[in-house]
């Protein structure tokens, strides 16, 4: 069912056009976003694949999609287009997708446990960033500092972001479908 | 057989994580090391580039509407302002192209081609800006086509902003000096006092809760005092002498007492960028 659906072509087309967006928003709204010393990043791209993985389940065994590769693929021109640091999001991508996977067996999803389940994977990419930039010295942020200037309003903004957008993406999924 | 996939699983983890941190050594080794990133990185990120420019379109020209109907609210208090500052820069404008005439005729006399000063200016327009709370870059529309090379300064408005980090055939990525990582904003920079002594020193920092830069470890008895201008000083690299970085906010001890701490202002407002210029010096 899947390989006849519009959903193969359209799912990374959204992909990509959420990727770039994010850096379109990031450069946008600078003034906004990154008001030092906080900082909110925006990570459309990850709520179009936890959307992916939450819907996939949702309608159970039809429409079964390669996310974990479209994640990585992601991840990786997140590295050299946006980072220049190729190995950190190639990664962190997939794991996001392992794990909204594990969660959705345990957690029937709609929109709260969406909630959720976004929270955790927001805080999983931010943090697993955190600990790889720490690694190789791209920063010297102290951990208490990046909970509360980075990961706080991180959370506050993608949060709000999920719920404007989960409507309209599931409308979007349920078209490409 | 519960035993073995878990064993399974966590081989997989190990293995991914030391992928993973090859990887990030290798690049950021490339990174230090090579004037630009392997070919094929190169070549997927003009690609991106260029798709990013058709999306980034309509998103920049949305902020652009919003941001130009705010102006126009305080337009006219500006208008009265700038009318002021316009006269007083035709004046300058008039004297700088004399003396740069004059400039280049000595230098014929003394046969110097290019000195510390020269730079041709190229302008870029900002395509996008990388998503994320410490890397503070961002990805300008001309690359080592247009002459642009590793390193060089990048500056926007009147001052000094970052300098060019990786270097693609059609864009190239910009390390603001907003950045603290290890190789950011280390500029060499002179400051003349007020009673006419120079003194040199080295950026080292940038303190995001005052928004301002930081000069460590100068050793000099001159006296610096609030409003002295920060240039570049043109030592050491590609980076042309006399750009403007910013203004002397407070001078203090340094952390051990032995040498003075200087806090700048930056000469531009870092967090609102679109059109850049990189200074491209000729090697």
């Amino acid at each position: 069912m899947y390989r006849l659906s519009k959903l193969r072509f359209g799912f990374p087309i959204g992909l990509f056009l959420l990727l770039l967006l994010d850096g379109s928003i990031s450069q946008s709204f600078s003034v906004q976003l990154f008001h030092y010393p906080s900082a909110m990043v925006s990570h459309l791209v990850v709520l179009w694949l936890v959307c992916g993985a939450i819907f996939e389940a949702d309608q159970g065994e039809a429409y079964p999609m390669p996310l974990a590769v479209w994640a990585a693929i992601a991840g990786a021109v997140f590295d050299l287009y946006y980072t220049g640091i190729f190995g950190v999001y190639v990664f962190v991508f997939p794991v996001v997708i392992y794990v909204t996977r594990r969660l959705v067996l345990y957690i029937r999803p709609n929109f709260l446990s969406g909630l959720l389940i976004y929270f955790i994977d927001i805080t999983i990419v931010e943090a697993l960033g955190y600990l790889a930039s720490r690694a190789i010295h791209l920063t010297t942020m102290s951990g208490s500092s990046f909970l509360v200037n980075t990961l706080g309003p991180t959370l506050a903004f993608n949060l709000a972001m999920f719920v404007i957008l989960y409507f309209p993406i599931r409308w979007v999924y349920n078209w490409l479908k | 057989m519960q035993k073995f996939s878990f064993n399974r699983r966590l081989v997989i983890i190990i293995v991914c994580l030391i992928v993973s941190f090859a990887l990030m050594t290798v690049s950021v080794t490339i990174r230090n090391k090579k004037s630009t990133p392997p070919l094929i990185q190169q070549f997927g990120n003009d690609i991106v580039g260029l798709v990013d420019r058709v999306v980034a379109l309509p998103a920049n020209g949305l902020s652009g509407s919003v941001s130009s109907i705010s102006e126009l609210l305080n337009t006219y208090q500006e208008n009265q302002q700038l009318k002021q500052q316009v006269s007083e820069l035709a004046q300058t404008k008039v004297r700088d192209q004399t003396l740069a005439k004059e400039n280049k005729q000595l230098k014929k006399e003394l046969k110097l081609n290019a000195s510390l000063t020269d730079y041709t200016a190229v302008s870029a327009a900002v395509i996008t800006r990388t998503p994320s709370s410490w890397q503070n870059q961002v990805v300008i529309n001309k690359g080592s086509a247009a002459g642009v090379q590793k390193n060089m300064p990048v500056m926007s408005g009147s001052g000094l902003i970052g300098r060019i980090a990786e270097v693609n055939k059609t864009n190239s990525k910009v390390e603001l000096i907003t950045d603290n990582n290890d190789s950011a904003n280390r500029f060499a920079v002179q400051i003349t006092t007020k009673s006419g002594t120079t003194v040199n020193g080295v950026l080292s920092g940038y303190k995001s809760t005052t928004g301002q830069i930081t000069m460590d470890n100068i050793t000099t008895k001159a006296k610096l005092s609030k409003g002295d201008k920060v240039v570049t000083s043109g030592l050491g690299g590609v980076t042309p002498k006399g750009l403007y970085v910013g203004t002397v906010a407070k001078a203090s001890g340094s952390d051990y007492g032995l040498a003075t701490k200087l806090y700048i202002t930056p000469a531009t407002d870092l967090s609102s960028l679109n059109v850049v210029t990189v200074a491209v010096t000729k090697q």
